[in-house]
């Protein structure tokens, strides 16, 4: 699955149709025999054919002589859809609302009722397999919406609409790249590398208090809240650098680039702020219990459990919707996530929720940490 | 100005300070002499609003320490046991950083900073970092930083430990300097009878927690050479009768103390 060299493509592409494509095509061609002149109708009943998007899809795009190879194509009951979405061998879930194709069809021929949206899933961890079917699908899509279908002009070209569902890692179907092992394991460690920078400002915060400079900085009548945000800003400023050196170095040495460079500095810095959330914590947590173990604790186990919830070495959250919901409520997993899907090419509209996550825990834990803390800094 | 009632300290079962009383006025030297564990940094904590009491409470201008320490801690500096300083930052950074918490800045810091390493004699070495220092260079800094905010009180915890007979001399006239000068005012613990009797108005003694004796100079001295007495006479009566000669001693004492060493 990381091997981006894989020359035995596989593409599994499951439909989920609610309704019969047919059944629909009947049904307009009978509610417009009556409004439409005699011989639009026999036009259109001439390429009845061609009129119905599902299966045009499934026998002549999919079916066709360069895709028959590595495609295969399966048809699944409605009630099977989530088995098929926890069996992981799927690389792309086409779901076809119900009256879809009606609806198509009266939007393009009669230019009336809402856009149907078809739902796609992606499997993110069959990369080259899911940006395939992505590629065919927005051919499709152009042909469909340039009039090919219907050789009609005018047809508004967002007829059809692609939906995703975010499924496994939040994929477009406009995407073009795919994430390489290289990006991966360079995002997957940097993610993780740079909590070990929370963990080592904990210490140091807490060498503050063992050595006694912190007396110094409470009989200065140094608030609490200053103190904690002096800790993030000092945890932001130094993750953030840290981890523009290691994209540096994983972009000179292992070519992993990104396509949207203020996505990318965007969610640096809200991880970054969120590692400082972590120092802040750490801190909080080694004054109010006047030791460095838990600190230890963090930087030695905490950590891996982290990175290996938050995906930093293989994409666990793949298997169970539990620990995928798990992986990005810690702050490296949502910060790998944003990463993923920026290398993936998806702009900042699609990460805002991780960055949100992100730069609430930052601030979150200055809050919990200074009302931790005894208020007149008087220790016990 | 300050004042200690009835402050006590327990640690787990164990009282590191007992019921202490004690009070300093404006301008003065108080000395806090005690031998090893004594509690005199414990009372000292207490006092300067970093640790709090198990029991009693302290008054700073008849403000509670306990409830509002923000004014004392305005106007103490604090000399602490252990030296408080950043490592590996330089005599100046450690200097300017100990300022800017004390929100001084630019022209006014920075003469401060000339001056206090004028004071301490360091003005040669401040661009070196502090783990490079001498453990008395150390312990001068550790002063330097305490006097950055002009205190009015300054509390310092046995700060000539480890410092040659020379820079403590110089150390003992600055602080009296400073007390003459500055009508800056002083307390003073150590474990040496003689720097507080060089320097202090008036000395309190404690042992294992408690307060064993206070007065004036000459009152403790007095107290003290009695001592002496004491373990002569103890030994001379020895052979007679030692209860009897022990207790027949203290009865007859006007001042009220115990045995120290
Ligand atoms: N944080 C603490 N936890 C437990 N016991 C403590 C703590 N701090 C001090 N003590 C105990 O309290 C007693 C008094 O200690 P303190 O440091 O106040 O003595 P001191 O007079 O300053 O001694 P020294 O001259 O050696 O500095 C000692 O027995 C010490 O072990
Ligand atoms: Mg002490």
């Amino acid at each position: 699955m990381m091997n981006g060299q894989n020359p035995n493509i596989n593409v599994k592409v499951t439909f989920i149709e609610h309704g019969d494509e047919a059944e629909q095509v009947d049904r307009f061609m009978n509610e417009i025999e009556n409004d439409l002149p005699q011989a639009a109708v026999e036009g259109i009943q001439s390429g009845i054919d061609g009129m119905m998007p599902i299966s045009i899809l499934k026998k002549e795009v999919f079916g066709s002589e360069d895709l028959k190879e590595i495609v295969e194509i399966n048809e699944v009951h409605l009630s099977e859809r989530t088995s098929v979405l926890d069996d992981n061998t799927y690389t792309t879930v086409i779901e076809v609302p119900d009256n879809f194709t009606y609806q198509t069809l009266k939007h393009m021929v009669l230019d009336q009722d809402t856009q149907p949206t078809l739902k796609v899933t992606q499997n993110d961890q069959h990369q080259i397999g899911s940006s395939i079917v992505s590629d065919v699908l927005n051919q499709f899509q152009e042909q469909l919406t340039l009039g090919t279908f219907l050789e009609k002009n005018g047809i508004d070209q967002n007829a059809i609409q692609l939906d995703e569902e975010s499924y496994g890692e939040v994929t477009t179907i406009n995407q073009k790249k795919s994430v390489t092992s290289k990006g991966y394991y360079a995002v997957g460690m940097a993610v993780m590398n740079v909590l070990f920078i929370a963990s080592t400002i904990g210490s140091m915060a807490f060498l503050e208090k063992k050595i006694h400079v912190f007396d110094r900085v409470i009989l200065a009548n140094v608030s609490r809240w200053v103190y904690f945000t002096g800790v993030l800003i000092s945890g932001t400023i130094i993750g953030f650098f840290h981890l523009l050196i290691v994209f540096g170095f994983a972009w000179l040495v292992f070519g992993v680039s990104w396509p949207d460079l203020i996505a990318f500095f965007t969610v640096t810095l809200a991880f970054a702020a969120a590692v400082g959330g972590i120092a802040v914590l750490l801190t909080a947590i080694s004054y109010r219990f006047n030791s460095e173990v838990i600190t230890n604790f963090f930087s030695g186990i905490v950590v891996t459990i982290m990175a290996v919830l938050g995906g930093s070495f293989f994409p666990l959250g793949d298997s169970s919707a539990i620990i995928r919901t798990l992986g990005n409520l810690t702050p490296n997993g949502a910060g790998m996530s944003a990463y993923l899907t920026i290398l993936r090419g998806d702009g900042i509209s699609q990460i805002g929720s991780h960055i949100f996550f992100l730069i609430i825990f930052a601030i979150v834990t200055v809050i919990i940490a200074a009302l931790s803390f005894p208020k007149r800094g008087l220790a016990k | 100005m300050l004042e200690l009632v009835d402050l006590s300290k327990k640690f787990k079962q164990m009282y590191a300070v007992k019921n202490l009383n004690m009070f300093i006025e404006k301008g003065e030297i108080v000395g806090l002499l005690g031998p090893n564990g004594a509690g005199k940094s414990t009372a000292i904590s207490m006092l300067s609003s970093l640790v709090e009491p198990t029991n009693g409470d302290g008054r700073f201008n008849n403000i509670s320490i306990l409830k509002r320490p923000a004014p004392l801690r305005k106007v103490i500096g604090m000399v602490p046991q252990e030296i408080a300083l950043y490592n590996d930052l330089t005599a100046e950074e450690n200097l300017r950083f100990f300022g800017r918490i004390y929100r001084l800045k630019g022209n006014v810091l920075k003469k401060k900073i000339d001056e206090i390493l004028e004071l301490i004699g360091l003005a040669d070495r401040r661009k070196d970092v502090v783990e490079k220092y001498s453990g008395g260079m150390k312990r001068r800094l550790n002063i330097g930083v305490a006097l950055l905010h002009d205190p009015e009180v300054i509390i310092m915890d046995e700060p000539t430990v480890g410092i040659d007979p020379q820079s403590r001399n110089y150390i003992l006239e600055t602080v009296k300097r400073l007390n003459a000068e500055k009508q800056m005012t002083v307390l003073y613990t150590s474990h040496y009878m003689e720097e507080v009797e060089f320097l202090c108005d008036r000395i309190y003694i404690m042992d294992k927690g408690n307060l064993i004796a206070s007065g004036t100079k000459d009152e403790i001295k007095r107290i003290l050479s009695a001592e002496k007495t004491i373990s002569i006479k103890a030994e001379r009566l020895n052979f007679l009768c030692h209860h009897y000669g022990y207790f027949f001693f203290f009865r007859n004492h006007t001042i009220n103390y115990r045995i120290l060493f």
